[in-house]
């Protein structure tokens, strides 16, 4: 498995330090309540979990960063790259952002078959590339032999593996995780982060890994950021945060 | 049984209804996607030949198709002949009058589509077009026939509209619904009774499908 993913990303540039980092403030106002987002962290190459319960921001610190929502102010930056700046009124579109994202239900096509989802964002690639990181990572995460199934014909923890493999086959700078082991099994969920942290191991960009099992955070987590109604109220390794 | 109206019905109905696809489309896109805050004053303005008497939408678009309004004017100074009592007349007034046929179940059926579905295809750098085009419409395949196949329908059977805007010119205007009404003023009801089955088996038949379709019987096939 490592080596086969070394190979897969063996064109990322691994040299300069990968430092990603926001400063978010986002509100929402309701009839009856409102809510504010307001958090600040810098991020490095790894496993960083947002740890917090159901309703504390966490999906929606993800859609920021994703740009599938427009924060009230901030910034937001991947190494050099300045996504989103409020002061000089920059925001990347989401489309441009590099960065991938498994979403809470995978939202995998359904009517197009594993390869094809997989290939889904590396459209822009000349034939011959495309194809052959496709069967790359198809290869990497053990779904090679589903290629030709739709996402209703094959099981969670393999739906798992295709939204994954769909999102690093287009070289992200930084990857979102929205609780993407939530409804798997206990056996299909230890094998699934065990490949995360190989591939991770290979690839080296940061990434944030939204839960609220206590579980993954001891699994998977270099570092936890614990978010509690819109803020971060603590911050370190996993032994550190969790035993507050 | 008059076939020649048979023949000009069918035609003028798929016409209508091709037309329709094209032009429902980005109308539906728009209405499901915009976040226009008086965008339900378009959405009743497309909705309004449901509740619209035909008579009177017939009557607006004679006034409108005219050799008198600019429309017509500019259609008369193109083609040398009037738009009113053509069958290129009936054309245009069909796609009028069954406009929300074809809109609204376009409509419902983008937005039936996950939404995480479009923001995972965002997430991966595909344009709203692409988005469009691969993932929004293959999923309302269902959605988009039954819009086509009731603007199919509903053509077949207009009446109003189509006596106002096109009269009784046969070869031309006389579509089965006048024919019907026409044999029965001459009293000749077993060949209006003949023509009414034939219309009614063939309505009853698409609309057959279309519920077959919303119960996905034939979704699921269509898919394959």
């Amino acid at each position: 498995m490592k080596a086969k993913l070394s190979a897969l990303h063996r064109e990322a540039d691994h040299s300069k330090p990968c430092i990603f980092s926001f400063h978010i403030r986002k509100r929402f106002e309701a009839a009856k309540a409102s809510f504010e987002l307001n958090v600040s962290a810098d991020i490095r190459r790894g496993v960083t979990i947002v740890f917090g319960p159901s309703g504390a921001g966490k999906t929606t610190l993800l859609e920021c960063i994703a740009g599938l929502l427009t924060p009230n102010s901030g910034r937001i930056g991947v190494a050099d790259r300045i996504l989103f700046d409020s002061s000089s009124r920059v925001s990347v579109d989401v489309r441009h952002r590099r960065i991938g994202y498994v979403f809470q239900d995978l939202a995998l096509f359904p009517h197009l078959t594993v390869e094809k989802n997989v290939g889904y964002g590396i459209r822009g690639l000349a034939v011959g590339d495309r194809e052959r990181k496709i069967a790359d990572v198809l290869e990497s995460f053990r779904i090679a032999n589903l290629r030709h199934r739709k996402p209703g014909e094959i099981s969670g923890g393999e739906r798992q593996r295709v939204a994954l493999a769909r999102s690093l086959v287009t070289d992200p700078c930084v990857l979102l995780l929205d609780e993407p082991l939530a409804a798997l099994d206990a056996t299909t969920k230890a094998k699934l982060i065990d490949d995360l942290r190989c591939w991770n191991e290979a690839h080296g960009i940061p990434i944030l890994y939204v839960t609220h099992s206590r579980e993954e955070v001891f699994a998977l987590g270099d570092r936890v950021l614990m978010l509690d109604a819109g803020k971060i109220i603590a911050e370190g390794t996993p032994d550190a945060v969790m035993r507050r | 049984m008059d076939w020649q109206s048979l023949w000009l019905t069918i035609r003028l109905a798929a016409l209508v209804a091709a037309s329709l696809f094209l032009i429902a489309l980005p109308i539906a896109y728009w209405i499901t996607y915009s976040r226009w805050r008086w965008k339900f004053l378009a959405e009743a303005v497309v909705a309004l030949p449901i509740v619209l008497p035909p008579t009177v939408l017939g009557f607006y678009l004679l006034v409108a198709l005219g050799p008198r309004s600019p429309l017509g004017h500019l259609w008369q100074a193109l083609t040398g002949h009037s738009l009113v009592f053509t069958f290129q007349g009936l054309v245009v007034g069909s796609i009028i009058y069954s406009l929300p046929f074809a809109v609204q179940p376009f409509a419902a059926s983008f937005a039936a589509v996950d939404s995480r579905l479009i923001a995972a295809s965002a997430t991966l750098g595909a344009s709203k077009l692409r988005t469009f085009l691969e993932i929004v419409m293959p999923l309302s395949v269902s959605g988009m026939v039954a819009g086509v196949v009731l603007s199919f329908a509903h053509t077949l059977g207009e009446f109003g509209v189509v006596l106002m805007i096109g009269g009784n010119i046969p070869g031309v205007t006389r579509t089965v619904s006048i024919d019907i009404y026409d044999q029965v003023q001459a009293l000749n009801y077993s060949s209006a009774s003949i023509t009414a089955i034939v219309l009614l088996a063939i309505s009853f038949g698409l609309l057959a499908f279309v519920y077959a379709l919303n119960r996905k019987v034939l979704a699921v096939w269509l898919w394959k």
